[in-house]
């Protein structure tokens, strides 16, 4: 079973001292996902400002500079993960590196049959 | 006995393991559900025509099993798309020849399934009535002031969460067991919340009740190493004991100290006591054995004639440092109004933090108006009185808080 563990946090939180000691603990755990055979796959994904929405109202497409919705925590990056269930998978969600305020959202994969 | 006498006693004993087991032999709560509801109908016409089996609990669980098996497998068949014949429903007589297994307990792991933190508490509360205890969606969604309609959604979206985000159908692991189980306790204390609130509770609220008695019995007899859950079996049967007393002649809520104790169940206190002693020998304290000591405290008003006021506080203010609430400290200052006098209460009341949001709730507007009729404060007794009475007070508050209200007028 895969899970897709998602991270939203605020980067303007996150002091750069912090941060380095944050990357070098996604480091830590990126190795013992790959070590268990846990991990797929997951990055860190650039600022949301940096993120264009692409958007379908009426069947027409429009272009957004940003990301999907602007709220305070925003998609900061994510794991893709094998995990026996979703206990397991929480298990690792709380693993996962941030500062003083984040989120994992914890969802499974719908296998394409 | 007819045959639904003896249906209505094979489910009322052995109906939750049914249901567990079932739901567990095919990690399925909706097929479960639907098998057990098919056996007991079958149960009636069959027993009706040919006399009562031998074991009726164990003919229920082999025809429901039977009958999962074939719900099983047609939903493989559709999801195939083969279109065979379909598959006659076998007759439960020959049912009744196949061998009975007995029944296997899985109640513990179903209740740590429905209680899963992952899912809403309320959504949690429901799955457990209605999967466990078979409580009606209709009973269930009156109980939580919503439609039937919006409960089965409720249950339905549960359920599929349960499957489609795959939370195991297994006891949790080592590292898991203490979020989990504080889950399966927070569940039933909220559970058994609603069934408290109503102090009238001899038809509405009873079912919900003693569903709240078996449930913390059951859990406290399936892990009876846990201090907390016989801490909060105890604390329900403590609660539970003084239902008796707290309405009076004329229908009105009957506060705790004024009780008559006479009426409070001595049987419910005993075995609460058992519970608390076998918790304190395992020497793990906790917010459920603390809340069950502070009833049992009250309790014990019944054999002494007088309450320990200053035990009472002291027991809240250790609850307070490992669990820090709102209620509790409401109830420290009415403690504590006892034990010091009403001007100490009125302060403690009065230094509780976030006063906007505790101005709209019922209890502290009451606890309120007690400690400043106490302190002789008697127009702010009547405001918080009135403030109380807006907030939809049930019929035996209204009623008492009415009274109240009244006496206030009289002393002025």
């Amino acid at each position: 079973m895969q899970y897709l563990l998602l991270i939203y946090d605020n980067d303007a939180e996150t002091d750069p001292a912090a941060l380095q000691e944050i990357v070098a603990a996604h480091m830590r755990l990126g190795a013992e996902l790959a070590e268990t055979g846990a991990r797929v796959g997951g990055n860190r994904l650039r600022p949301a400002d940096t993120a264009t929405t692409v958007r379908t109202e009426g069947g027409v497409k429009s272009l957004h500079d940003g990301p999907y919705a602007e709220t305070r925590e925003q998609l900061g990056g994510y794991y893709l993960i094998e995990a026996a269930d979703l206990d397991a998978a929480i298990g690792w969600a709380k693993k996962i590196p941030g500062g003083p305020n984040y989120s994992i959202e914890v969802r499974p994969i719908w296998p394409l049959s | 006995m007819d045959a639904e006498a003896l249906l209505d006693e094979a489910v009322r004993e052995a109906g939750d393991r049914i249901r567990a087991a079932l739901a567990m032999r095919f990690r399925d709560l909706d097929m479960a559900e639907d098998a057990f509801g098919f056996a007991a109908l079958r149960a009636v016409e069959t027993w009706r025509r040919d006399g009562a089996p031998r074991d009726p609990a164990a003919w229920l669980y082999a025809v429901a099993r039977r009958r999962a098996f074939d719900l099983g497998r047609r939903a493989q068949v559709r999801e195939r798309a083969v279109h065979d014949a379909p598959e006659p429903i076998p007759d439960p007589e020959t049912i009744l020849m196949a061998a009975f297994e007995p029944i296997p307990d899985e109640r513990l792991r179903l209740i740590f399934i429905c209680c899963h933190p992952a899912l809403a508490p309320e959504a949690r509360i429901a799955l457990t009535l209605r999967t466990l205890c078979g409580l009606s969606v209709e009973r269930i969604a009156r109980a939580w002031l919503t439609t039937e309609v919006a409960m089965t959604q409720r249950l339905t979206r549960a359920k599929r969460k349960i499957r489609d985000a795959a939370i195991r159908f297994e006891i949790p692991e080592p590292d898991q067991w203490p979020e989990r189980l504080e889950a399966v306790l927070a569940t039933l204390e909220i559970a058994y919340a609603q069934a408290y609130e109503d102090a009238a509770g001899v038809s509405d609220a009873a079912d919900l009740a003693r569903e709240s008695l078996r449930l913390s019995g059951l859990l406290a007899e399936l892990l009876p190493d846990e201090p907390e859950v016989l801490g909060l079996a105890a604390m329900i049967r403590l609660a539970e004991s003084r239902r008796p007393a707290r309405l009076d002649d004329l229908g009105a809520m009957t506060p705790l100290s004024e009780q008559d104790v006479g009426l409070w169940d001595a049987g419910l206190i005993r075995d609460a006591a058992g519970l608390l002693r076998r918790a304190a020998d395992l020497r793990r304290s906790g917010p459920y054995q603390l809340m069950a000591a502070i009833h049992a405290t009250h309790a014990a008003r019944r054999e002494t004639g007088a309450t320990a006021w200053g035990d009472v506080v002291t027991l809240y203010d250790i609850l307070l440092a490992v669990r820090p609430s709102a209620v509790a400290e409401v109830n420290r200052a009415v403690a504590l109004a006892e034990a010091e006098g009403a001007e100490a209460g009125f302060q403690a009341l009065a230094a509780i933090d976030a006063p906007a949001r505790l101005a709209e709730w019922l209890p502290y507007q009451a606890a309120r108006a007690g400690l400043c009729a106490k302190a002789g404060r008697q127009a702010e007794a009547a405001d918080a009185l009135r403030r109380a009475l807006a907030l939809h007070p049930a019929p035996a508050e209204r009623l008492f808080l009415q009274r109240r209200l009244a006496d206030l007028g009289k002393t002025a």
